[in-house]
């Protein structure tokens, strides 16, 4: 197994293709309004990669006080 | 005579109680206002006048009976068109659920009915509360009441909440804020609004947009009269696992006025520093106004707030996408464009994103923690920018193009993130009259000493009480 790289970018061809294997068959309209939406949220998730997260659990919902 | 539909809902209960006015006069009156002006204003989806006049008459009833009034008797409330009322349909402002009628009360609509208060009606939103602009495809899109001439934004999700009470349609409203969205509409309407603390008031028989970011609260024309309602909400609900135990103190009689000795940190960075002119100086009057009363204010920075805004992604997409995924697979044409693009994104975040979400967000939990540990509350604007024209898509911020979406939720989701209570209280107008919003941030659970400090720089300033010019 290779070792993980950077994401390629994500092209309207490749959201079609994720959006087909999760059962949703998208229209060239519906894919250009979505794509950027997607990219956006995506650059986001990768600003969290450099956040140090070793001993840190995550947010609990419910927290009786 | 007081001019009724501008009276608070403290002044007006007082007058119920002491019979200086009947309900049935309280809530006429603000019915005959709405079916004058809610043609334009589109704030409510569903008014309901019937059931509205007959509680008025129970109302009436019992005050002649000299019965025990609850702190709401006879005061009218405007519900944002998420929570469910029984025999009343609740829509999410979506054309998806046009004709549900739900079988059962949110609690928050029990309990302000246990309080006395009536329900007026059912308020716009942005479909299904996703969406800072408080924008709506199905019902119309909420006129901003403060400019006359152009339709505004009135900010969202609770944008029908934040006409009503800005227009003197209702004296107080229920939103939501999941990001923002009882904030920001209070900010854009010149109106005070209180995100509560997560666990402070029930969700249950609310709509949800994401579980763990969602908050129950008031938006009315005064911190006094926000502390009222929340007093009627809060508390533990057995049908919401994620409300707390703690004691509800008196938010009332928190309001003492008096804050001298309070120390407070300004947000300077993430937030102060990148508003609008008028945004910053109208912060930084506030500032002095509060220093003039006793507190000291030092600037402050959160450094892990640089991440708040991926972390709310992160969450609020995956949880409103696993609501919402049933409909997005068998009614996807029924949502509005916007709102369906949104829900999708989140079929495209995966399971270790949003954990890394719910991670990040404890450290800016605990960082919020740390700084609240030494100081009694924090001072943010709520927004960058005022009141856009809908259909705006940027903004002009000191010269540069800014996206509007962004710009409305960047100082107000870090605080759905961390769960801490915020209010939002008007501080200002901009040069065009639109008004200006500044968050007072608290401990967990100390919403009276939010409430405190909203109150107190209210009772020195007169920026609550202006009313835009819509005639009488």
């Amino acid at each position: 197994m290779s070792e993980p790289g950077a994401a390629p970018p994500l092209t309207k061809e490749t959201l079609r293709v994720l959006a087909q294997a999760q059962g949703f068959t998208l229209s060239d309209a519906d894919l250009d309004g979505l794509l950027p939406l997607v990219q956006a949220v995506r650059a986001m998730m990768s600003e969290l990669a450099a956040v140090p997260l070793e001993d840190v659990e995550p947010t609990s919902r419910y927290h009786m006080l | 005579m007081t001019d009724l539909v501008w009276a608070s809902m403290g002044e007006l209960a007082r007058l119920v109680a002491t019979k200086a006015v009947s309900p049935t006069e309280v809530v006429q009156a603000h019915l005959d206002r709405i079916a004058a002006l809610d043609g334009t204003i589109k704030s409510f989806i569903t008014v309901m006048g019937d059931s509205a006049r007959a509680a008025a008459q129970a109302a009436e009833a019992a005050v002649m009976a000299r019965e025990s009034l609850g702190p709401l008797h006879g005061v009218p409330v405007g519900l944002k068109d998420l929570y469910c009322t029984k025999g009343v349909k609740t829509t999410g402002g979506s054309r998806l659920l046009g004709s549900w009628v739900p079988t059962d009360d949110a609690t928050v609509v029990t309990r302000l009915a246990a309080a006395g208060g009536i329900m007026l009606g059912k308020l716009n939103m942005h479909e299904f509360a996703y969406g800072p602009e408080g924008l709506n495809v199905h019902y119309g899109t909420p006129w901003n009441p403060w400019d006359r001439t152009t339709h505004r934004i009135c900010g969202g999700s609770s944008s029908g909440s934040g006409a009503a009470v800005a227009a003197g349609l209702c004296p107080g409203a229920l939103g939501s804020d999941t990001g923002g969205s009882i904030r920001i509409p209070a900010s854009l309407c010149g109106l005070t609004g209180l995100k509560p603390t997560y666990g402070r008031v029930s969700r249950a028989g609310a709509l949800p947009l994401a579980w763990s970011l969602d908050h129950v609260g008031p938006m009315c024309r005064s911190a006094a009269d926000c502390a009222l309602m929340l007093g009627a909400m809060a508390g533990y609900d057995p049908r919401d696992p994620s409300t707390s135990v703690l004691p509800v103190p008196d938010y009332a009689a928190a309001l003492t006025g008096q804050v001298k000795g309070l120390r407070m940190g300004l947000l300077g960075r993430f937030f102060l520093e990148s508003a609008g002119a008028p945004q910053r100086q109208a912060i930084e009057q506030a500032v002095k106004t509060l220093e003039g009363l006793g507190v000291s204010v030092g600037e402050i920075t959160l450094e892990q707030m640089a991440y708040a805004a991926a972390a709310s992604a992160a969450v609020i997409s995956a949880e409103s996408y696993a609501y919402h995924e049933p409909w997005l697979r068998t009614r996807a044409a029924e949502y509005g464009p916007d709102v369906r693009e949104r829900l999708l994104v989140g079929a495209f975040v995966s399971g270790t994103e949003y954990l890394k979400g719910q991670r990040v967000r404890r450290l800016i939990r605990d960082e919020v923690d740390r700084a609240l540990g030494e100081l009694d509350v924090l001072i943010a604007p709520t927004l960058p920018i005022a009141a856009v024209p809908v259909g705006a898509r940027e903004v002009d911020i000191d010269g540069k193009p800014h996206p509007v979406r962004p710009s409305l939720v960047r100082y107000t989701r870090p605080f759905n993130v961390s769960g801490h209570p915020v209010a939002s209280v008007p501080c200002g107008f901009t040069a065009d009259g639109l008004p200006i919003g500044m968050q007072v941030i608290g401990r967990s659970f100390d919403e009276a000493t939010v409430l405190r400090v909203a109150d107190a720089y209210q009772r020195v300033t007169d920026w609550h009480t202006r009313r835009p010019p819509l005639g009488a």
